[in-house]
């Protein structure tokens, strides 16, 4: 019942402001009977992130340093999930594979996130509609993913292998060659995300003062000069902000390589020779698949690591690059003085 | 009297934590009111209507007791696993795939069946189904559900053109083990360039592997799975990749419905569901073409499931009851009527609904073929341990697929489950 006295155990700390005599002179209520409502009132979210927050991740913790089938008894193994995580060669193949989905993912999707936007920005009708457009594949449903992308990728039966046969260019295997396969998931990685970065890189487009485009046209840049000179430099900011969201993103891939290359019957995930696994599907299998709840919960703070890693570089380059884009142009001074 | 505002927020406070600490408060269990018989089931794994009679007219044999059943999606091994980890409102009956040795370390989470007398019912069933629900230690942790003998599936029509017999029987002749197999194959070429005769190398693996007698572990705890059987079983796997007879679709891919709605595999063995879950759903307008016989190399069985009564269940008795009359005979064959649910009583075989003629398979009465098949299966031990092995030689087909040496995969796949097995403390 510890759950209950939470509020009643925090509303002790302002203790220091009880001491002042209310206004109207009556004597002041201990901290607690004085603000107990309040922190009653505030209690809910305490409470729930305590429990569906706080804890999972303790838990984790200390299932990391266990052996546990997610029936019996756990069984304290000290640190020999990590000594065998560090030897796993199937969970340094999935990190391999995770980075180059990665970036087989990353570098187009911005690239085509920003054409798209610039598109957007200058197309004068039908806007509101090709917003959406773009928009609606981040909100389809996953199984109807499942369905379509399943049959655009079959290696024989596949439209995509079908339209390639057709060209007498013979099939790709999708699902079985190890780099069509990292194409493929990388491919719907693109497909889901780019319109969402998109309309991300529109808003930074519609931040850009029109003035800048303006002398541009009368110093007579062309479209390539204007979108190359000026959009670029000014978006740097916006870019990196879609960089670093896709970097977490990316190190956290599940439901695409999930949706192409579903456990099957014999608990093997992402396709023939696990290249499509990433560490989240990998720890998925380890933990749910052949119910080895503690070395999961290894990878998941391994994965937990790689993330804080990436996101240190990340805050690096943005800080480096942030000098790079205001520092250096007319705004100096002001960027100084903050 | 008059509830003051303070009472009132100590009572929500109350209430609050009673609901997030379940566990803790010596609260309920198991799942459902007292006299309600909890079952957690994934889809089309037990006879709606028989369930849904229980529910309303109550359990036979548990007078006062009715189910209540709950079609778990997706993820069913995850869901009962928090349910029988957070030992609290676990139900009292759950489906389990024929994965069942997984759950033999946790063997006394579940009641033993003995105790309630099931082996009176041992005759009903058939012993290599049955002795697949008894622990190493003797427990019966679960009842037998369906089962899944295998059977060689073809196409009248392909065969006709590559001037193969059509006749079940002669057909069974003709391709009494792998090599009469492999050589059908060949001959179905002549009239048909791209046919295959498995949809990947796996699937013959697991076909073969089902008709051996043996699989990884024997019961004592011993690793046998390098044997020169399971080799032979691997190399011949290769073979029929090497000789261009296999389509190369990977395991739970649409392409496996394609080859098979294609045509392109005129001939595929496969447990009695795979004629529903393929030819019959995805290639309806096959009908009346297909047709069964023996599968070469002999009987084999791939899948089926079981019932288990957790130790949390409130009245384990009438939970017996329920699991006994929805498994007895009778009730086996409505369960196929209804969804193809293959009896695992062979007192079902006999029954006038199982001998009709199907019209999918040209009027052929399949059970002629099947019911021999689920007979002939034998007794093998399946441990807890198969779900890391199985995968290991899954991945090492798949390597062989795509051009590795299977002298290679072999070695590789064994050195990974020495490491597997002995990460596991098995071995």
């Amino acid at each position: 019942m510890g759950l209950a006295d939470a509020p009643r155990g925090k509303a002790v700390k302002p203790r220091g402001s009880a001491a002042k005599p209310p206004p109207d002179g009556s004597r002041p209520l201990p901290g607690w009977r004085r603000y107990w409502p309040m922190y009653t009132a505030v209690s809910p979210f305490f409470i729930l992130f305590a429990v569906f927050g706080v804890f999972p991740v303790g838990f984790s913790v200390y299932l990391s340093f266990m052996s546990w089938d997610g029936i019996g008894e756990t069984r304290s193994i000290g640190w020999d999930n990590y000594a065998y995580l560090v030897t796993d060669s199937d969970f340094w193949q999935s990190i391999g594979n995770t980075l180059i989905i990665w970036i087989l993912s990353t570098v187009p999707m911005v690239f085509l996130a920003l054409v798209i936007a610039y598109a957007l920005h200058t197309a004068v009708r039908f806007k509101a509609f090709y917003r959406v457009a773009y928009f609606v594949p981040n909100i389809t449903s996953i199984v109807a993913m499942t369905l379509v992308l399943g049959s655009v990728f079959s290696d024989s039966s596949g439209l995509l292998n079908s339209a390639l046969r057709a060209i007498n260019s013979g099939g790709v295997g999708w699902l079985s060659d190890p780099w069509a396969m990292k194409v493929s998931v990388a491919a719907i990685t693109i497909w889901r995300w780019v319109g969402y970065n998109a309309i991300i890189c529109l808003a930074g487009l519609q931040a850009i003062s029109s003035d800048v485009f303006e002398a541009a046209k009368v110093d007579g840049a062309n479209n390539r000069q204007t979108f190359f000179r000026i959009t670029l430099p000014m978006l740097r900011p916006v870019i990196l902000f879609v960089a670093v969201t896709s970097t977490i993103g990316g190190l956290q891939l599940f439901t695409e390589p999930q949706v192409l290359f579903p456990v099957d019957d014999n608990g093997n995930v992402g396709g023939p020779g696990g290249e499509a696994t990433t560490i989240v599907l990998y720890l998925y299998q380890q933990a749910f698949v052949f119910n080895r709840f503690g070395y999961g919960a290894a990878v998941g703070w391994a994965l937990f690591l790689l993330i804080a890693v990436f996101s240190v570089i990340n805050w690096r380059l943005i800080g480096g690059r942030d000098e790079d884009a205001i520092g250096t142009g007319k705004r100096k001074g002001k960027s100084r003085a903050r | 009297m008059a509830v003051s505002r303070r009472r009132l927020l100590a009572l929500g406070a109350g209430a609050a934590a009673g609901g997030f600490g379940p566990t803790g408060c010596g609260s309920q269990r198991t799942l459902g009111d007292p006299d309600e018989i909890t079952l957690w089931t994934w889809d089309r794994s037990v006879s709606d209507e028989l369930v849904a009679r229980a529910e309303t007219k109550g359990i036979p044999g548990a007078e006062g007791f009715r189910l209540s059943r709950t079609n778990i999606g997706g993820h069913f091994n995850t869901k009962v696993r928090t349910a029988l980890a957070g030992k609290s409102l676990v139900p009292d009956i759950i489906g389990i795939n024929s994965d069942v040795a997984t759950y033999f370390p946790n063997q006394d989470v579940f009641v033993d069946l003995n105790d309630f007398g099931a082996a009176e019912l041992k005759s009903r069933y058939l012993d290599w189904k049955w002795n697949e629900c008894v622990t190493p230690e003797g427990r019966m942790i679960a009842f037998p559900m369906d089962t899944g003998p295998t059977g060689l599936f073809y196409r009248t029509d392909l065969l006709k053109e590559a001037g193969i017999t059509t006749d079940p029987k002669e057909l069974a002749a003709r391709a009494p083990d792998w090599d009469g197999f492999i050589a059908l194959g060949k001959e179905l070429r002549k009239s048909q360039e791209r046919a295959v005769i498995c949809p990947n190398i796996h699937h013959v693996w697991s076909i073969r592997l089902g008709q051996l007698a043996g699989k990884f572990m024997t019961q004592d705890g011993r690793y046998i799975g390098d044997r020169d059987e399971l080799r032979e079983a691997f190399e011949l796997a290769y073979r029929i990749g090497r000789d261009g007879l296999s389509a190369g679709a990977p395991e739970g891919s649409t392409d496996l419905y394609g080859v098979v709605t294609s045509g392109r595999q005129p001939v595929g063995i496969g447990a009695v569901w795979w004629g529903l879950a393929f030819p019959e759903s995805a290639a309806p307008k096959t009908e009346g073409k297909w047709r069964v016989t023996d599968p070469p190399g002999g009987a084999g069985n791939v899948g089926g499931s079981f019932l288990a009564i957790t130790k949390y269940s409130k009245n384990p008795e009438a939970a017996y009851k329920f699991i006994t009359w929805l498994q007895s005979p009778e009730n086996q064959v409505k369960a196929f009527t209804e969804m193809s649910l293959f009896p695992s009583s062979p007192r079902s075989f006999t029954r006038p609904e199982m001998r009709e003629p199907r019209p999918f398979y040209g009027g052929q009465r399949t059970i002629e073929v099947f019911g021999p098949s689920a007979r002939q299966v034998r007794t093998v031990y399946k441990s807890p341990y198969d779900r890391v092995m199985d995968p290991v030689f899954a991945a090492e087909l798949a390597n062989v697929e795509s051009g590795k040496n299977v002298d290679t995969a072999w070695r590789d796949a064994q050195d990974t489950i020495e490491r597997e097995l002995t990460r596991e403390g098995a071995i």
